[in-house]
């Protein structure tokens, strides 16, 4: 990581806390997709750089060469999110306790959302764990891909957002306040934050399930408050990915360009009569990104010329993982030509792993297990893993003690928002580690408890940004990420 | 180059005003001394008092509430040493993060200022009290605020500028720096493109355009402004505004399913109705916070009248409401909270949803006040003993409706009797036909054991009918016996269903109501939790806004006069009295927000310290006063500032005057704006001529594609504002130019430029159905202007004027005029021409399956349409 700095600024030379001196063209095609100047300009703000703004605006370009807040380490993040609560004492969280005493009766209070089905009955884990690598990282037999890679990842075992609701939970890791809607997510903020390094393709995207929409639906990448420029553009999981790319076939080609370049001269005449008009001028150059997009999204999603081993280690080869294994090979194609944030959803919520835990615990495993590590492992052996954030991780993990009790073949565990497991690897995370503790039954995080808010001052200080100093104005309010929550970055996690 | 970014800045974020100013703290590099009431109690409000002085019991007896009491300390001693900064604990707490506690920091700014009053001496503007109620409490300086003032008539003042024609004029011109001045007049056209917008959200009719260019006098504008507020798409437009504040929705929200409401739309086009007739505006508030109360009680038939109150309260049960299907406490609750975030945001101007957990942090608003203001509409949203959305429809059957429909109910029982006899007769029948096949005596006992009732056979019964099963007949095998008698029964069905089709369709309007003597007491929740009530509070309104030292202004609990108890009637006419400033200044300021882009104040719902201030607050009670004297009406508002210079005036910017205002904040020009989403869909339909006319109705479906992309069925002909807003299916081609989706309500609309836009404006499969659409009105119309002096003298390309009857160019040069409301130039026409000259040869030279058997020169035109109608010339007005 010591000439990441270099890195980021070649591949991102758009990047506004890194660069002194932006293009107007090159700022106003960024800007059509997501430029940083706006952030910067209200984190300037933010600093009292921008006071004179108010009544007579000053030029802030003066202020342009001042630093991010922070040296940042990732320019780019994937985020495998775990829709359901993936059960942490089953993956990732080992309970020794919890096997010896499986089926006795446990002591402490529960929580329950399904309360006809509830007992207090212990229920060990029934996979196997164990240490792999240098680090001696426990890992459940479920996940053999993933023992392969723990020296890369950073396990978290201390998550914890206190509310056992899916929705709550979700919308507590994306927008920052448990239960609440209506706010931009974490790809929102960070796209705000750092602007476009692509000029040809959204810097926000998403990959959604063939299945259907995840639980909580078009929330999960909303732009909340912010104007729909900082909502993650959904990249459809069958074609046409993406709506709207591409004119219908007897337009194409030529007969389109043409119009185009007629567009352009109405639009340049129209300006000449309106000089200087900004918004007149950002809608020029969104469409000659939209122009440009419809040959880089394309380029970008066809995979066909990746080599035959790297369609293997994705898992395309075989039914079970070439689905998550596409998206996953997806992301990486999208993060390579500049998208700053993927993220990729289930549909429903597969970890939900209320009855036949044995079976449906195992099955979400082998659909996901071999396509995530294959990320991490291209990213790596690609020379990307050092700039790319990747995470993996829920929305809450599941409870220590059996749902369906006495029902063969039904048994599986119920929500549990105390405590659970997430991991992340790259992007300046040190791999090889572990955080925090759950208690002997892994039902309640008590060591290093970790909260989602947590989560995204982490994130964003990868960033080199400070989640407290990254502000966007919403009806005159400042907001952040974390709304004036209490956070902390994790800082014993950091390379 | 370098300014781009600022406005920028303002481009993306849409209308965004000045920053925000809190209060008006002194500088921080100032030398003033700060004073405790000014200066330091804001800061203490915002970040310490939760703990040390709103709760009855203090961490470590710390009282922070006063200066004296902050002097005096806690148990760790003095808080402050006057004077002494080094000394002081406060400080020293503060500047070592420790206090306050968690991740929240003071800025250096604020630290700043407590150091430097405490060096100061710790002043205050005046004496303390000498004693101190509970609770965080208003003061004196607080109650100073600008929105909390009674509203001034400031004298107008008198100006020395030709331009200006009436008294808004004046009010702007006059907080003018030097350097600007208002700009010319728009050009005929613009204006009249511009107003038309404005008021109706539709291009101009043609005759309107002839006339007005003809004689564009000043009269002739006036009369022009008269004419299109009496448009019949007036009130379409305007309704629009509201209805983005009031949270509308066709769909219930508030769970996954989004359940659809079928009857939103009675209080959507109640809306139209009311802005269309110019409605005086305190009526038209009262009319949809205390319809019920209005209506009173049904005598017979509901009448006209008292429907259109119920729906007018329609109003009231926009938020999202999931408890059909969750009916919990938690979800009631936020039903209850919601609708009181859409009445004061509408409203009252300030966000009072801050104070449901406690003492708003930065307003002068209890958290008393917020229940006090839930007190008035809990006798009809009571969580406890809750209505779903389905109990709470009022029918609108008359009883004639009812007596006819038990008539017919009654011819249908009729029928379904006689069904009844006639199939048993027919089954007895097939029983013995069945029976035939058994000889007696088991024949008997079969007869018997089927003839029993299932729950009294005996056991050897059933295992009879079991071994026999061909005997347990019913009447979906009566065919296999007797098919005649299977078809005259299958008869009644159909004639049963067609009786009962007869019936007269029953309507609902959703209305909120008061169940008869209901007064249930509303109680303070502990932290906004309803499982923890505290103490019970009642009806009143904001303590800030009641008269100095009487407390809150208390509502009547139950007015004996009303069969109803009155409470939001109360309400509704103390929003519109005297006493209350702010709902007359939130509604002059949403006027003006719709008419220039931009509020005076730039926040339209938080007039409080967290909001803008207003730009010319002169200007804005002038404008809230003439509502009180114009008998609260809209149109003559509207009218007012439309005739004045200010709104006339051009766009244009200038690089003089850019220097001194680039944010244009003292309005020396018009701005260019981007029409709204439902204009470009509705302005499109205009200029094919596909746009219907007719007012009112259902909501029309949405659809999806097989993309799933959601989309207004294609060949709909009605405007966009009658289109189903569900909100789990926004319309793309609407949600991309950011019509709102709503999740509480929309206060104020965000006007962005991306690329998701463009792709949807370019390969849309409505936009190019609209450019076809618009090419062949144009082939149609062509030759109205075949010989026009337009083409005279356009030598482009004598090969091309050749081609197609009317003239190729004509056509081209027809679908200018119908796009841009204008004649294309000179210029235009030769790019026209090289682009169809372009476009055509390519189509020949690679021939192609053209949709609608088009041929190339069709398609060409077709094209150049489709570019018309998504240039900037179209998506914006100026």
């Amino acid at each position: 990581m010591s000439n990441d700095s270099r890195d980021a600024s070649v591949r991102d030379p758009d990047h506004p806390l890194l660069s002194g001196n932006v293009s107007r063209r090159r700022f106003l095609t960024a800007n059509a997709m997501g430029i940083g100047a706006v952030a910067l300009a209200s984190l300037l703000r933010r600093d009292g750089l921008l006071a004179r703004e108010r009544f007579r605006n000053s030029d802030p370009v003066e202020h342009e060469s001042r630093g991010p807040h922070f040296a940042p380490r990732a320019n780019a993040m994937i985020s495998l999110f775990q829709h359901g609560g993936p059960s942490h004492v089953d993956l990732l969280d080992p309970k020794p306790e919890l096997t010896r005493l499986h089926g006795k009766e446990y002591s402490d209070e529960v929580q329950y959302s399904f309360i006809n089905r509830a007992s207090k009955k212990l229920l060990g884990s029934p996979w196997e764990f164990r240490r792999h690598g240098e680090s001696g990282t426990p890992v459940s037999e479920l996940l053999p891909h993933l023992s392969e890679i723990v020296d890369d990842i950073c396990v978290l075992r201390s998550m914890h957002t206190g509310a056992n609701g899916h929705e709550v939970s979700i919308r507590y890791f994306h927008g920052g306040i448990p239960g609440v809607l209506g706010r931009p997510t974490i790809g929102s903020w960070l796209t705000y934050g750092l602007g476009s390094a692509s000029d040809s393709l959204p810097s926000y995207m998403v990959l959604t399930d063939p299945g259907g929409p995840p639980v909580d639906g078009t929330h999960n990448w909303s732009n909340g408050f912010m104007p729909p420029l900082f909502r993650g553009t959904v990249l459809r999981p069958k074609e046409p990915r993406i709506l709207n790319l591409n004119p219908p076939a007897y337009l194409r080609g030529d007969l389109q360009r043409q119009s185009l370049d007629f567009l352009r001269e109405l639009n340049e005449r129209h300006l000449d009569r309106n000089p200087a008009e900004e918004d007149l001028e950002a809608r020029i150059a969104s469409y000659e990104l939209a122009a440009r997009m419809q040959s880089a999204a394309l380029e970008a999603l066809d995979y066909s010329k990746e080599s035959e081993a790297t369609k293997k280690l994705y898992g395309l080869d075989d039914s079970t993982t070439r689905d998550y294994g596409t998206r996953c090979l997806l992301a990486r194609r999208l993060v390579e030509r500049g998208v700053r944030f993927v993220q990729l959803f289930h549909s429903g919520q597969p970890w939900d792993n209320h009855s036949n835990i044995r079976g449906s615990l195992a099955s979400i495993c082998k659909r996901t297990d071999k396509p995530v590590v294959a990320l991490v492992k291209d990213l790596k052996q690609r020379g990307l893993l050092d700039t790319t954030l990747v995470h993996w991780g829920g929305e809450i993990g599941r409870l220590p003690v059996t749902e369906n009790h006495g029902k063969p073949g039904k048994v599986g565990r119920d929500h549990n928002g105390q405590g659970f497991t997430m991991w992340l690897a790259g992007g300046g995370i040190r791999g090889g580690t572990g955080y925090g503790e759950t208690d002997e039954f892994g039902h309640r995080a008590v060591v290093d408890r970790l909260t989602p808010n947590d989560y995204q001052a982490t994130v964003l200080r990868l960033f080199g940004l400070d989640h407290d100093n990254l502000v966007y104005e919403h009806n005159g309010r400042q907001q952040e990420i974390t709304a004036g929550r209490s956070a902390r970055v994790v800082e014993e996690i950091l390379a | 180059m370098k300014r781009k970014i600022v406005s920028i800045l303002l481009l993306v974020l849409g209308a965004v005003g000045p920053p925000a100013r809190t209060a008006d703290p002194i500088a921080p590099s100032s030398g003033v001394t700060p004073v405790f009431e000014r200066d330091i109690r804001p800061i203490f409000r915002a970040y310490c008092l939760d703990c040390h002085g709103a709760a009855k019991k203090k961490k470590g007896s710390l009282d922070l509430r006063l200066a004296r009491l902050t002097r005096l300390g806690g148990k760790s001693g003095a808080a402050i040493v006057p004077g002494e900064p080094a000394r002081s604990l406060l400080l020293k707490r503060v500047r070592e993060g420790e206090m306050p506690p968690g991740e929240i920091r003071l800025d250096s700014e604020k630290i700043a200022v407590l150091e430097r009053w405490i060096a100061g001496g710790a002043k205050t503007s005046g004496p303390e009290p000498d004693t101190i109620g509970e609770g965080i409490g208003i003061t004196a300086h607080e109650r100073d605020f600008w929105s909390l003032q009674p509203i001034v008539r400031s004298p107008v003042p008198s100006v020395d500028d030709p331009r200006a024609r009436t008294d808004i004029d004046a009010f702007v011109v006059n907080a003018m720096p030097d350097g600007l001045s208002l700009s010319p007049d728009a050009r005929p056209l613009t204006l009249l493109l511009r107003a038309s917008f404005d008021l109706t959200g539709l291009p101009p009719d043609h005759d309107v355009v002839d006339e007005f260019l003809a004689d564009p006098s000043d009269a002739a504008y006036e009369r022009l402004v008269d004419r299109l507020l009496s448009s019949p798409a007036f009130g379409e437009r305007w309704s629009r505004h509201w209805l983005d504040v009031a949270g509308y929705a066709d769909s219930e929200g508030g769970s996954n399913r989004d359940g659809i409401r079928p009857w939103a739309y009675k209080y959507r086009d109640y809306v139209i109705r009311s802005m269309g007739h110019d409605v005086p505006l305190d009526r038209f508030l009262t009319e949809q916070l205390a319809g019920d109360e209005l209506a009173g009680t049904k005598d017979g038939d509901w009448t006209e009248r008292q429907i259109e109150l119920l729906t007018a309260t329609g109003f009231l049960r926009m938020a999202a409401d999931g408890t059909r299907d969750r009916n919990s406490s938690e979800f009631r609750n936020a039903v209850v909270a919601d609708t009181l975030k859409i009445v004061s945001s509408s409203l009252l101007g300030f966000s009072l949803a801050c104070a449901q957990c406690h003492d708003h942090r930065y307003d002068p608003i209890l958290q008393t006040d917020y229940y006090a203001v839930r007190a008035i509409f809990e006798p009809a949203l009571d969580w406890k003993s809750w209505r779903t959305p389905e109990q709470r429809g009022v029918s609108l059957y008359t009883r004639a409706d009812r007596q006819a429909a038990e008539r017919i109910e009654s011819q249908a029982q009729t029928l379904a009797r006689e069904k009844e006899a006639k199939q048993s007769r027919y089954m007895a029948e097939a029983l013995t036909k069945e029976l035939e096949k058994y000889e007696a005596p088991l024949r008997g006992s079969l007869r018997r054991a089927y003839e029993t009732p299932a729950g009294k056979r005996t056991e050897e019964d059933n295992a009879l009918l079991k071994r026999y099963p061909s005997v347990n007949l019913h009447p979906g095998v009566l065919y296999q016996y007797d098919q005649k008698a299977a078809d005259d029964l299958k008869t009644y069905d159909k004639r049963i269903a067609d009786v009962r089709a007869t019936k007269p369709a029953e309507e609902f309007v959703r209305a909120l109501t008061e169940p008869p003597a209901h007064t249930p007491t509303t109680f303070r929740f502990h932290r906004g939790d309803h499982r923890e009530p505290r103490e019970a509070v009642s009806p009143g309104t904001l303590t800030a806004l009641s008269p100095v030292g009487a407390g809150r202004a208390v509502l009547p609990g139950n007015d004996a006069n009303l069969p109803t108890t009155g409470r939001r009637l109360a309400f509704a006419r103390w929003l519109s009295s005297e006493h209350n400033p702010t709902t007359a200044r939130v509604l002059a300021n949403r006027i003006w927000m719709h008419l220039f882009g931009r509020g005076l104040v730039a926040t339209p719902s938080d007039f409080g310290k967290l909001g803008s201030k207003p730009t010319h607050p002169e200007l804005l009670d002038a404008l809230a006063l003439s509502l009180y004297e114009s008998g609260w009406s809209l149109k003559r508002s509207l009218r007012s500032i439309m005739l004045s210079t200010v709104y006339r005036q051009s766009s244009r910017r200038d690089p003089d005057r850019d220097t001194i205002d680039r944010s244009n904040l003292y309005y020396w020009r018009q701005s260019v704006r981007r029409l709204d989403a439902e204009v470009v869909r509705d302005r499109m339909l205009a200029v094919t001529a596909k746009l219907g006319r007719s007012l009112w109705g259902p909501a029309v479906a949405v659809t999806e594609d097989e993309t799933g992309q959601v989309l207004v069925p294609p060949g709909t002909r009605r405007r966009s504002v009658y289109v189903q807003s569900r909100r789990s299916q926004p319309v793309a081609l609407l949600e991309v130019f950011d019509a709102p989706v709503m999740v509480t309500n929309c206060e104020r609309r965000s006007s962005s430029t991306v690329a998701t836009q463009s792709l949807m404006l370019l390969n849309g499969a409505f936009v190019l159905e609209q450019a076809a659409a618009l090419a062949d009105r144009a082939r149609r119309e062509a030759v109205d202007i075949v010989n026009a002096p337009i083409l005279a003298g356009v030598e482009v390309d004598v090969a091309l004027s050749k081609i197609d009857t009317p003239p190729i160019l004509a056509q081209a040069a027809t679908a200018w005029q119908l796009a841009y409301q204008r004649p294309a130039g000179r210029e235009e026409l030769r790019l026209a021409a090289s682009f169809l000259r372009r476009q055509i040869d390519t189509l020949t030279r690679s021939p192609r399956k053209l949709p609608g058997a088009r041929g190339p020169t069709e398609q060409a035109i077709s094209n150049l349409c489709h570019m018309l109608l998504v240039s900037n010339e179209f998506l914006y007005v100026e």
